[in-house]
């Protein structure tokens, strides 16, 4: 029988590119998402399965658990960006949405699908200070944190930077911008090529750049 | 930097067919250019200690050679799979072409499965910005050690042994072609080094197939793929000391500049995969010389070398190897770099 794995926010960008090549590579791919006409389009062109829902929502989780089994890996990719704004002008329930999709849900999944592997995709917002994101990047530090929390507590768990990517993420972060010069997101390909081979207990509490200089092993 | 620095005009006559063991000649008995500030001199592989001095330090790579070039058949036909790197046991980046003197791109899709050596092999994607490149899934391990032969390029005039393609370093195989800086060591050259009080450190990188051509406008937009490498703590502890660092060929810089740690100013053990692209506008920190073969136009490793000793002595020192007739490719000639 095939292993599992689960992405989501899988229907397109970065999130499509990792389940192409893990369906590729012979898992049974399922991709979580928000829109039902995306997810279908694209599990028909990648051949994956599609349970469609709102990873910040308890009963689309469970009925994402149920469909599910036993699961391999989980790539913890959907994110909400929010408003690109001063941290003093930021609603306090839109900063609540960012921390239930970017930091409670993947927690949440973890929980729900007890995965063998967890891949949690990070920003470089998280490490340094950029202004107008500090409700994204500081979820995205806290969701570090968690994985690195995770794998101290037994579950095998790292985080992955992919990097500036030509996305509808990138492009909503950066209205009016023209990024066109950023690589399309299967720039990551061998950076994912890369990292599931490895042990997965080598991974642990570790943080990767998929564009970075170099993918180091665990001394 | 613009890519177009990195071209010039070779001699198509100038490029060596076959080892000079071919001709009955030992390894070493190749020619050496070596270029610094204060000029170019002609010499030979074999007098290399003459131009080195006591408490230099050379760096060796010990990655050696394997029979990466498989012969393919699927719905295209038959065709040639040179393998570039191992990502893991089942995972690997592969070259298919239609020969050794004709590249691809093969008509191919993601999926298509082909047999190698009656290995099941099915191809996963394609290498991002390469065309040519794709991640292939199966045993290749397996069907090198039955059918594989070195890779081979259409100016070498026949096939060669394997060990044609190992160096006297080569202990770890994994390198799709040959890190041939070191070939022409001979245990003579290594012997006179050492009487020379020459010491002599070893890194790992397993090379995949030479990278084309740069096709960016600019060198800093190329990417290189990402090769396998280690550094030890016993080479950093030698690198850090050493008056001076020559390292055996741009592989060796590759992997010395990979384990360069800004923060702390100095070589650390390391080990993993690096993508380092080693350009004028990026520098080198670990090494002081370079001794190499010489380069195709447009190479991106050319880039390397104005890194190290700076455009106008590589420039100059092409020049003069042309005027001189030296032998490009990996049984050709060697080029000593010393910018300091």
């Amino acid at each position: 029988m095939k292993p599992t794995a689960v992405v989501t926010g899988g229907s397109k960008g970065l999130g499509e590119v990792i389940a192409t090549f893990l369906a590729r590579t012979g898992y049974d791919v399922v991709i979580t998402g928000r829109s039902e006409e995306a997810l279908a389009r694209t599990a028909k062109r990648i051949g994956v399965r599609v349970v469609a829902g709102d990873v910040s929502d308890p009963n689309d989780r469970k009925r994402l658990a149920d469909n599910t089994g036993d699961v391999a890996i989980l790539v913890n990719n959907a994110s909400e960006l929010g408003t690109i704004r001063p941290l003093v002008e930021s609603e306090p329930d839109e900063l609540r949405r960012i921390f239930d999709v970017n930091v409670i849900a993947p927690i949440a999944l973890v929980q729900a699908l007890r995965p063998g592997l967890v891949v949690n995709i990070t920003s470089d917002a998280a490490v340094g200070a950029y202004e107008g994101w500090g409700g994204y990047g500081s979820s995205k530090a806290a969701l570090e944190l968690v994985s690195r929390t995770l794998a101290a507590e037994g579950i095998h768990s790292v985080t992955v930077d992919p990097g500036d990517m030509r996305t509808d993420m990138h492009q909503a972060a950066f209205p009016g911008e023209d990024i066109s010069d950023r690589p399309a997101p299967d720039i990551t390909i061998p950076f994912w090529a890369w990292l599931f081979q490895q042990d997965a207990a080598s991974l642990d509490g570790r943080r990767f750049q998929a564009q970075g200089e170099r993918w180091e092993e665990a001394s | 930097m613009k890519t177009e620095e990195l071209n010039f005009d070779r001699p198509q006559e100038l490029q060596a067919v076959a080892p000079p063991e071919a001709q009955g000649r030992p390894r070493d008995d190749v020619r050496l250019l070596v270029s610094t500030p204060r000029g170019h001199t002609h010499a030979q592989f074999r007098e290399l200690a003459n131009f080195l001095d006591e408490g230099d330090l050379i760096v060796v790579n010990d990655s050696a050679t394997i029979p990466a070039s498989l012969h393919a058949r699927g719905e295209v036909g038959r065709f040639l799979l040179n393998v570039s790197t191992r990502f893991g046991p089942r995972m690997w980046l592969a070259e298919p072409r239609w020969s050794e003197s004709t590249p691809g791109p093969l008509p191919l899709d993601e999926g298509d499965r082909f047999a190698v050596c009656d290995e099941k092999v099915k191809l996963i994607s394609r290498y991002p910005g390469a065309e040519r490149l794709w991640f292939v899934e199966g045993d290749l391990a397996h069907a090198m050690t039955r059918c594989g032969e070195p890779i081979r390029y259409g100016y070498v005039d026949r096939a060669q042994p394997l060990t044609a393609y190992q160096t006297l370093f080569a202990r770890a195989p994994g390198s799709a072609e040959m890190p041939s800086a070191a070939r022409p060591f001979t245990t003579y050259v290594v012997d006179s080094l050492r009487e020379k009080g020459v010491d002599i450190a070893t890194i790992r990188l397993h090379t995949g197939v030479s990278s084309l051509e740069i096709e960016t406008d600019e060198v800093e937009q190329h990417t290189l793929p990402p090769e396998p490498f280690r550094v030890t703590q016993a080479t950093a502890d030698k690198v850090n000391v050493a008056k001076r660092v020559v390292a055996i060929g741009t592989t060796v810089v590759r992997a010395l500049e990979s384990a360069w740690d800004e923060t702390e100013g100095r070589v650390v053990p390391r080990s993993g995969f690096t993508r380092l692209l080693i350009h004028p506008g990026r520098g080198v920190h670990a090494v002081d010389g370079l001794l190499t073969g010489f380069h195709d136009p447009g190479a991106s490793h050319l880039a390397m070398l104005y890194a190290v000793a700076g455009r106008d002595l590589v420039r100059d020192g092409y020049e003069e190897a042309i005027k001189g007739g030296y032998l490009w490719h990996e049984f050709g000639d060697s080029h000593l770099l010393l910018p300091r």
